[in-house]
C-alpha cells in the first residue's frame, strides 16, 4: 500500500431471495480518488463475485449506481471514499440499496413503479404539427432555455423518490423525478399538449409536502421542488380542480392576501378563508383542549412601512 | 453577545410560547435578541411558488433592516423563517436574472440590501456561539430521567448545502442540546423526517400521517417526550397533537416542546412560565421533572 492510500472497511447490507438480508464486510486499499464505483469492482472482482450492484458510466450521467452511502441517497460513481471518510472522521463506509425501492439483489433494486412514474407524465416533447412535418421550425428563446436546463438535467436515478416521504405516504404522488420531467415540459413553449399536462401534474402538485429531501439528495442540482412550486403556479388554469388542489389554491391564495394586506400572516384570518368556519372550529377545540386558545388570539402587528411591500407585491 | 432576532408570524401567533422561552433562555445566556424592526413575512414557505421575484425581495428587505441594525446576524426559532430567508439571499447571489429583477424591486422600495447580512438559527447560535458549557453552568435543575427524542425536522438541515451548519443525515445539535440539561437524548429513525404542517393547506390526511409517523418512531425507541427547532412544527406536533391523536385512534401521546422550553425548564422556569402545553405537562409531571 502507497503512503497515499488508506484502508476502508465497506460495510454492504445485502440481499437475496434465499438468505433475505445481511451484513458483509470487505476491505479495501483507496486513494483520493477512488470512486465508490470502484471500490465496488474491486470487490467484486478481486473479493467477491457474488455480489450484485448497478453501475454504468462512472460519470454521473447514467443515474444506475443510486444506493445510501453512509445513509445518504448518492451516486457511487459521484462519491469518492476519502471524501466520506474524511466527511464522517471514520474509515467505516456502509453501502445498503435505496429505500422505497424494493430489492432484488444486494444493492440492485426494482425501478419499475420510478419509471411507471415517470412515463405518467409524457416525458417528451409534443411539438407543432407543422414542426413534425418539416414545415416549420420552433425556436428556443435564451431566456426560455435558461428557465428550463435545470430541470432538463434529471438521469433517471430515482435517488429523490428513495428519499420522499410523500411518494411513500401518498399514492396518488407522481415524486419528484417525474415533477421535474412534467414541469420541464410543461414550461417548454413548443410543447402543444399544456392542458393535458396540467391534467396530469396539478392535483400531485399540492400532494408534496416541502421537506426538500429531493433538493438535498439530487446529484444534479436539479430542485424538483421547485418545480413543484412552479407548477403550482398553474393551478389556477386548471378549471376542473380536485379537492386537494382547490383547498391548496385557496390556502396560498389566503397567505397572499395576508401579507398584502399586513405583510404578516394573520393565522386566523388564513384559517378560515383555507378550511371554512366548521374547520377552523374544530381546531380551535383541539388548541383549548391543549391549552393553546389564548395564543390564537394573540393581536396581530402589521408592518408599519406597508408601502414597500405594496411596491415589492407590485400593487 | 448581540442578534438580530426574527419571530415570524407562527412565533407571534399560535406559536408565541416558542418566543416567550426563547426570549426567557436568550437572557439568562447573556444573549441579548433585538428584534428586527418592521420585520415582515418571510412567505411561509409558500409564496414563493406565487412569485420568486416577491418572495426573494420580501426576505432582502427583513436582511436589509437588520443591516440597517448595524448587525449581520439575523436569528430566528423557526426553521421556515430560516430556510426562507437563506434560500432567497443564495438565489439572490447565484442567479443573475433573479438579481436583475429583485434589484429593480428592491429599488423602487428604496431598500438597500448589501448581501451581509444573514439568517441562522437559534439552536446554531446557542451551540456554535453560546456554548454548550455556558449553557451547562445555568443548568439549575437538571432534567434527570427523562428520555427526550430529538426531532430536526425539515428546514433547519435542507438543503445541506444552503443550511450548512451540519450533516443533514447524521446531525447531533439537538441531542448536544438535550445532553446539556441532564436529560437522555433519544435518536429515533424519523427525527430527521417531515412533520407533515406543509401538506396541512391542501391534503391533511396525508399531513396528520406524516405528523403520526414522527411521533410513533420517537414511541418506539421509548422516549417520554420530543423537542424540535421549529415555530410550525410546534403547530403541527403540539397544537396539532390532539387531532393526530383522534385520527390515528392512539392511547397514546407524544408532546412536543420547542428546544428552549427544555433549555428553560432546566434553567429553573416553570413549565407554566415556558407555556408548555397541556399534554406536555402532563408526562412532564409523571415523569417528575415538574
Amino acid at each position: 500500500m502507497s503512503e497515499k492510500e488508506q484502508e476502508i472497511v465497506v460495510k454492504i447490507k445485502r440481499f437475496s431471495q434465499d438468505k433475505g438480508n445481511y451484513w458483509q464486510e470487505y476491505k479495501v486499499n483507496v486513494d483520493r480518488f477512488t470512486q465508490m464505483t470502484e471500490v465496488l469492482r474491486r470487490i467484486k472482482t478481486e473479493q467477491d463475485p457474488s455480489l450484485s450492484y448497478r453501475a454504468s458510466c462512472h460519470m454521473a450521467v447514467c443515474g444506475s449506481c443510486g444506493m445510501k452511502i453512509n445513509g445518504e441517497p448518492r451516486l457511487a460513481c459521484k462519491t469518492l471514499a476519502l471524501d466520506i471518510v474524511k466527511k464522517y472522521n471514520s474509515n467505516v463506509i456502509t453501502l445498503e440499496p435505496m429505500d422505497y425501492f424494493q430489492p432484488i439483489k444486494d444493492l440492485v433494486v426494482d425501478l419499475d413503479d420510478f419509471y411507471d412514474r415517470m412515463f405518467k407524465v409524457k416525458p417528451r416533447l409534443y411539438p407543432d404539427k407543422e414542426v413534425l412535418e418539416g414545415k416549420a421550425e420552433q425556436r428556443l428563446k435564451p431566456e426560455d432555455q435558461r428557465e428550463l436546463w435545470k430541470f432538463e438535467q434529471c438521469i433517471w436515478c430515482g435517488l429523490c423518490v428513495s428519499g420522499c416521504p410523500s411518494v411513500r405516504n401518498d399514492p396518488e404522488f407522481l415524486g419528484p423525478a417525474a415533477h421535474a420531467k412534467g414541469y420541464r415540459f410543461l414550461a417548454d413553449p413548443r410543447d402543444t399538449i399544456y392542458e393535458e399536462r396540467l391534467k396530469i401534474l396539478i392535483d400531485s402538485s399540492w400532494r408534496c409536502t416541502y421537506c426538500y429531501q429531493c433538493f438535498n439528495v439530487c446529484p444534479r442540482d436539479v430542485e424538483p421542488v421547485t418545480t413543484i412550486k412552479k407548477t403550482r403556479a398553474h393551478t389556477r388554469f386548471l378549471k376542473d380542480r380536485s379537492a386537494v388542489a382547490e383547498i391548496g389554491e385557496k390556502h396560498i391564495e389566503a397567505i397572499e392576501e395576508s401579507i398584502k394586506d399586513s405583510g404578516m400572516i394573520k393565522e386566523a384570518e388564513v384559517y378560515l378563508k383555507t378550511y371554512g368556519v366548521i374547520a377552523s372550529l374544530t381546531d380551535l377545540i383541539y388548541a383549548f383542549q391543549n391549552g393553546k386558545l389564548k395564543y390564537a388570539f394573540v393581536k396581530e402587528m402589521k408592518v408599519k412601512n406597508m408601502d414597500q411591500i405594496r411596491k415589492i407585491m407590485g400593487d | 453577545m448581540k442578534v438580530a432576532y426574527y419571530p415570524g408570524c407562527a412565533t407571534h401567533g399560535l406559536s408565541k410560547d416558542v418566543d416567550i422561552a426563547t426570549k426567557k433562555v436568550a437572557d439568562v445566556l447573556g444573549l441579548e435578541l433585538v428584534e428586527v424592526e418592521d420585520w415582515n413575512c418571510c412567505g411561509g414557505g409558500f409564496l414563493d411558488e406565487r412569485d420568486e421575484k416577491v418572495h426573494t425581495a420580501l426576505n432582502l428587505r427583513n436582511l436589509s433592516n437588520v443591516e440597517k441594525m448595524g448587525l449581520e446576524k439575523m436569528v430566528t426559532p423557526c426553521s421556515v423563517c430560516l430556510q426562507s430567508h437563506r434560500l432567497a439571499s443564495t438565489k439572490y447571489k447565484e442567479n443573475r436574472d433573479l438579481r436583475k429583477e429583485v434589484d429593480k424591486k428592491l429599488k423602487e422600495a428604496n431598500i438597500n440590501y448589501s448581501g451581509k447580512a444573514t439568517a441562522e438559527h437559534i439552536v446554531w447560535i446557542l451551540v456554535r456561539d453560546v456554548g454548550l458549557e455556558k449553557i451547562k453552568s445555568n443548568v439549575k435543575k437538571p432534567l434527570t430521567g427523562l428520555k427526550v427524542g430529538a426531532y430536526y425536522g425539515c428546514q433547519m438541515l435542507r438543503p445541506e448545502q444552503v443550511m450548512g451548519f451540519e450533516p443533514s443525515f447524521h446531525p447531533h445539535s439537538m441531542e448536544d442540546l438535550i445532553s446539556v440539561t441532564g436529560a437522555t437524548p433519544v435518536s429515533f429513525p424519523m427525527q430527521t423526517a417531515c412533520c407533515g404542517f406543509p401538506l396541512m393547506g391542501s391534503n391533511p390526511k396525508i399531513g396528520l400521517k406524516l405528523a403520526y409517523n414522527v411521533m410513533n418512531s420517537a414511541k418506539s425507541k421509548e422516549a417520554d417526550i420530543m423537542v424540535h427547532p421549529c415555530s410550525l412544527c410546534h403547530l403541527q406536533l403540539d397544537v396539532t397533537q390532539l387531532k393526530v391523536k383522534a385520527e390515528f385512534n392512539l392511547p397514546w401521546t407524544m408532546p412536543a416542546i420547542y428546544i428552549t422550553q427544555l433549555l428553560g425548564l432546566s434553567f429553573g422556569f416553570s413549565a407554566e412560565e415556558l407555556g408548555i402545553s397541556k399534554i406536555a405537562q402532563q408526562i412532564l409531571k409523571e415523569k417528575g421533572v415538574i
